[in-house]
């Protein structure tokens, strides 16, 4: 096999990870972009991959699966969005308990598909999609990168995160923008989801809630400044160090869970190494950053 | 028509108790709910609930999460959200096990004051565990910059598997019949008043005395339960390091101004919350866990996150964290009476946790704001 | 023809504390006019304007454009009314370019249009109104008074019928605001109508067609600018306490030899990586009082926060009491004996989710591990006397009290706190005029008879002139001076805010 082959069925194998790592961090950035905190996202990631399985069985199509999935996740980021900018309450708070909310919601909803047929396989993406979900991913990610940058609705969006009082009084609609990023973010988030199970795992576990790999997408969007084109690399790695940790951990012999440790300790170094350095003001976070957004606060 | 959300002019007096109760029954209602979508009958749930709140099972989970939740509350108090007890909880049993099985075994010819000064050097050494742990995710976000909820999230993870490749090689138990985990603790190390009650045939007394014989074998657990709320109740009205640590969750900016370094109050804060997690770590496994089997997130009741339920829940408010844990222990309990439906374990406790969670989150606000109607 | 465009109605509202910012106030403003709203601090002028842009909601009371009854739930319907508001604090949003801020609220763009196309738009319109700016630059790089001028061109691009100026002027020197009014005489020659927000008398009289006064959240009257005595608004404003207040010059201070507050070529770098102050010497002698005078946003807050240890020096030298403590961090500076009146007092002056007494524990009781409750409450009642704070106990907790006691708290904590030095940014911000005097005379007394060094730091030059025994003023990083009060004149002082 030559090098060039060689490349290609990596970049195969890999396509799904990436997939799943890099629309999962992209919807979550474009959440956070609009200054509301989400502390849900591994909750999330775990309710939209048991959506997607259920939606795969019951249809017997995998597009469906991410379609529905998609949606769903997207009526919970709207509602999250509205409950973060309409109310003073804690961002955090509301994400940790949306987090455990998931977890459960996932399995109730999982259970019965897994009852119902014994491997999901038939339903999932072939390998030949691979690509394809790779391609539209990227494609995602542009179109959201030249929506942030370039246009009034991305200016809004930034405006939203760095100080939605000074939005607001510009004339800004911080409810409705939030809503729309809110929206497309974890409509994004849900897609990406609906690859864990759907192209890479090709299987469901209730208790593959306990793995936290929406934390390394968290990791991810951290540590690529929450920018969609920086995301690209980055998803890369991490998609390649959770994907690969097995097979690395058999060729030197290592224990499975000394290779389950491996993505975890580089998440907190890939952390340590953002905020140490210099690198640390341009991933800053956007200044309002999950702060509450209560109009008549008094000034002195 | 259009609703407001403005500051109350002046407190309102029945509000807090309000919040709860509607958090817990939106809570319920929800889980109800969604387990009716599955098929199983609501009435059943809400009894099984209801029934969960009055077995002898709660007087275990309720101590270790009053423990729990003071710790959790040290932090809290400061606006750093450690959600990392969780983590906490089994790094600090590592100590414990190698201590009770490697370096002090029992042995028939121990000195008999040797129990003691085991059970003592445990605690010591857990609460060590526990505080370390906490204080690296304290010098992450104090020193680094890095928020520690995800910090603390993601240690606990890494705490899974430490503990995991610990318990198959080094911790790997000789008399465990081809299981994987590590030797029972001995029993001269165990915390714990065993009583025999006589049955009396009486349902209701039988259950009574049930109730007593429970609380007698936890007597260990109540007084460190005591114990570890009037540190707690201690730190926040008498220390400087209370103060500070009050004053750093509604307003770091000000503490710094007057020359307290925030950096190690944030530390101490987290490494505080973690030593009194160890604390309760080393009561539950000397007193109930007594080994670790693998892998270890599969076998986890989940006390780390449940504690963080309990604290919200109680407002933060010290004197109610062991009514806070009472009703979470009930809600846990209830989650495993629902076993029943095909869910098993943490699972159905944490549709429970997260929607009285939720909804409680949603409600909180309602202390400070409310809301009223523009026509 | 005039005709009232905006009428404002029984309008009420009350805060936090039960404090009723606006008692029933009734107002209308025609077009073609310029209505100042004067009033002193705490009158209920900004709460009212703010209800009209949409910020803040009423709790009573109806609002009326054109003589029909209108909600006015956000500032993005009071901009479809055509009511812009510009206020002291520029509200843009720093790290977003001028374009950017601006296309923000223009209905004329949809949500994908590029902000190139936006910025050609920009530069073409403001090139109408007479006025240069970049549309590509980021916001943060422009000054005080180029902020506000963007926040004058966008009311422009809205097409504002109505502008409210909250205290956007008041702190501008004479030049920079003659071309403000310049600009706002042709707005409303026009037919808009603007209202202007001050607690300065002179500028309301100097300004405004009508004048309506406002005290403690009551409409007390409304005059023609034109006819208007300044002793007979004076009285409107102050009611009875007007015979207390006085801008005269405080007693002066005799100056100890030695420098207690030296800095030595301080060079200090802004949130923005700029370099917010270059260069600044200046020294502050035993006992007495230095004033340093500014538009805001030329490197006092930074300078400020530099003295109290909260921020890093770049370059030179910060001495306290002779000895020297660049960046050595807040506590070293605070346990000298150093008190701090911060620039944004609700960040870094108290924490109002605490009470008084865990307040003023966190700042006295440093040494031991445990606190002293009993001489923190000592403390505690002894402040509450002397300043006459308004407060249930000393154990209650901040957020409950009026935003002028909450200032006061936070003073008299400092002012009771420092043994050597004091620095003082703004400190009667929010203040009424009578406690406004109380403090500036407490904080003379503390000079005069302690021998405490006062750098105060302000943007209202009557404060500067009535306390201060000398004088610097900083501009752009830079500080120029010190000149002796009595020699100094205003005009040349001004002059130098702005060159």
């Amino acid at each position: 096999m030559g090098l060039e082959q060689y490349a290609v069925n990596t970049l195969v194998e890999l396509a799904p990870v990436f997939a799943t790592f890099y629309l999962v961090a992209l919807g979550h950035s474009l959440f956070e972009k609009a200054g509301l905190l989400d502390l849900a996202i591994d909750g999330v990631f775990f309710m939209g991959s048991s959506i997607a399985v259920r939606a795969a069985v019951a249809s017997g199509s995998p597009v469906v699966g991410t379609v529905v999935t998609a949606i769903a996740v997207m009526f919970l980021g709207i509602a999250l969005a509205f409950l973060m900018t309409s109310l003073p309450i804690s961002h955090g708070a509301i994400g940790l308990s949306m987090m455990f909310l998931g977890y459960g919601i996932g399995i109730i909803v999982g259970y019965p598909a897994r009852l119902e047929v014994g491997s999901i396989a038939m339903y999932a993406y072939s390998e030949g999609e691979s690509m394809a979900i790779m391609a539209i991913s990227i494609a995602i990610g542009v179109a959201v990168h030249i929506i942030l940058k370039y246009t009034k609705l991305g200016a809004s969006i930034r405006a939203c995160g760095e100080n939605p009082h000074a939005a607001a009084s510009l004339g800004v609609n911080v409810l409705l923008t939030r809503l729309i990023a809110g929206a497309a973010g974890f409509a994004i988030m849900g897609a990406g989801s609906s690859f864990f199970t759907l192209a890479w795992q090709k299987f469901w576990d209730p208790k593959s809630y306990t793995l936290g790999y929406g934390w390394l997408a968290f990791t991810v969007a951290l540590t690529s400044g929450r920018h969609p084109m920086i995301l690209v690399p980055i998803s890369l790695i991490f998609g390649g160090l959770t994907f690969y940790r097995v097979k690395i951990g058999v060729m030197y012999g290592v224990e499975k869970d000394v290779a389950n440790l491996v993505p975890f300790i580089a998440a907190l170094i890939a952390m340590l190494v953002c905020y140490a350095t210099k690198l640390k003001n341009i991933l800053a976070p956007p200044t309002s950053l999950g702060k509450v957004y209560y109009r008549e606060e008094r000034t002195v | 028509m259009r609703f407001i959300v403005v500051r109350r002019t002046k407190p309102h007096p029945y509000i807090k108790p309000l919040i709860i109760a509607l958090s817990l029954i939106t809570g319920m209602g929800l889980v109800a709910i969604l387990l009716t979508l599955i098929g199983a009958h609501p009435f059943a749930i809400l009894v099984t609930i209801a029934y969960s709140f009055t077995t002898p099972q709660v007087v275990k989970d309720m101590l270790l999460l009053t423990m729990l939740g003071c710790a959790l509350l040290i932090s809290f108090k400061g606006a750093v959200w450690n959600v990392g007890a969780e983590g906490q909880l089994y790094t600090a049993i590592i100590p414990i096990v190698w201590i009770t099985l490697y370096v002090a075994p029992w042995s028939a010819g121990s000195p008999p004051h040797q129990p003691i000064l085991i059970i003592l050097a445990s605690i010591t050494a857990a609460a060590v565990f526990g505080a370390m742990w906490g204080a690296v995710a304290g010098a992450l976000r104090a020193y680094v910059g890095i928020d520690e909820v995800p910090v603390t999230l993601i240690m606990n993870y890494v705490a899974y598997y430490v503990v995991n490749i610990l318990v198959l090689g080094p911790f790997r138990g000789r008399y465990v019949y081809g299981y994987i985990r590590t030797d029972d603790l001995p029993d001269a190390y165990k915390l714990g008043i065993n009583v025999v009650m006589q049955r009396t045939g009486n349902a209701f007394l039988d259950g009574f005395l049930e109730f007593i014989r429970v609380v007698v074998y936890y007597a260990y657990w109540v007084l460190a339960a005591a114990l570890v709320a009037l540190l707690t109740w201690v730190v926040f009205n008498h220390t400087t390091i209370g103060l500070r640590i009050k004053i750093l969750g509604s307003n770091p900016e000000f503490l710094r101004a007057v020359g307290v370094d925030v950096r190690k109050t944030t530390v101490m804060a987290l490494a505080l919350s973690g030593l009194l997690v160890g604390v309760a770590s080393a009561i539950y496994y000397l007193g109930d866990l007594t080994r670790l089997t693998y892998p270890i997130q599969a076998q986890t009741a989940g006390y780390g996150y449940l504690a963080i339920l309990v604290v919200w829940l109680s407002m933060l408010e010290l004197p109610l964290i062991p009514l806070s844990a009472y009703i979470v222990s009930s809600l846990r309990n209830a989650g495993r009476n629902m076993q029943i439906f095909g869910l098993g374990g943490l699972e159905s406790t944490l549709v429970l946790l997260g929607s009285v969670l939720l909804t409680y989150s949603a409600l909180r606000f309602l202390t400070e704001y409310e809301v009223r109607v523009v026509k | 023809m005039s005709y009232e465009y905006v009428v404002l109605k029984e309008i009420s509202k009350k805060f936090a504390g039960g404090v009723k910012a606006l008692d029933k106030v009734t107002i209308e403003i025609r077009t073609g006019e310029v209505l100042a709203l004067l009033g002193e601090n705490g009158a209920g002028k900004s709460t009212l304007v703010k209800i009209l842009y949409g910020v803040y909601s009423a709790d009573e009371g109806t609002i009326y454009i054109n003589e029909k009854r209108v909600d006015i739930s956000s500032p993005a319907e009071a901009i479809r009314h055509g009511i812009v508001m510009v206020s002291q604090h520029p509200q843009l949003i720093d790290t977003l370019s001028v374009a950017e801020n601006l296309a923000l609220g223009l209905k004329a763009f949809n949500a994908f249009t590029s902000i190139k196309k936006v910025s050609k738009f920009i530069s073409e319109k403001s090139g109408k109104f007479g006025v240069k700016i970049d549309p590509w630059e980021k916001v943060w790089r422009l000054t005080y008074t180029q902020k506000q001028l963007v926040e004058m061109i966008r009311a422009m691009l809205l097409n504002a019928r109505v502008v409210l100026l909250d205290e956007a002027l008041t702190y501008l020197p004479l030049e920079e605001k003659r071309k403000f009014y310049k600009f706002i005489k042709e707005f409303t020659a026009k037919g808009g109508s603007a209202v202007i927000i001050t607690h300065k008398i002179p500028e309301a009289l100097e300004a405004a067609d009508r004048i309506a006064i406002l005290r403690r959240g009551r409409l007390v009257g409304i005059i023609e600018g034109g006819s208007a005595r300044i002793d007979d608004v004076r009285k409107m404003m102050f009611g009875e306490s007007a015979a207390e207040i006085t801008y005269g010059k405080l007693q002066a201070s005799q100056p100890g030899e030695e420098a207690v507050i030296e800095t030595q070529d301080l060079w200090i770098t802004g949130d923005f990586g700029e370099n917010a102050v270059r260069g600044v010497s200046l020294r502050v002698r035993e006992g007495e009082v230095v004033g340093i005078a500014g538009i805001v946003g030329n490197g006092q807050r930074e300078l400020t926060q530099a003295l109290a240890g909260l921020r890093k020096v770049s370059r030179g030298r910060i001495l306290i009491g002779g000895r020297d403590v660049t960046n050595r961090g807040v506590r070293v500076v605070r346990e000298m004996g150093v008190g701090y009146i911060p620039d944004s007092p609700l960040a870094f002056g108290i924490s109002i989710d605490n009470s008084m007494t865990e307040n003023i524990a966190a700042l006295y009781q440093r040494k031991s591990m445990l606190v002293n409750w009993s001489e923190v409450r000592e403390v505690a009642s002894s402040l509450i006397e002397a300043y006459k704070i308004m407060i249930p106990d000393a154990g209650s907790l901040i957020k409950v009290l009026s935003g002028g006691n909450i200032m006061k708290v936070i003073v008299s904590k400092e002012i009771n706190y420092c043994r050597r030095a004091l620095i003082a940014h703004n400190p009667t911000r929010a203040l009424d005029e009578v406690s406004a005097i109380m403090v500036r005379k407490s904080i003379k007394e503390r000079a005069i008879s302690d021998g405490v060094a006062v750098l105060l730091v302000s943007e209202d030059l009557d404060e500067i002139y009535q306390v201060s025994d000398s004088i610097y003023v900083m501009n752009s990083g830079k500080l120029y001076g010190p000149f002796p009060p009595d020699e100094a004149e205003r005009s040349n002082v001004e002059h130098l805010m702005v060159i």
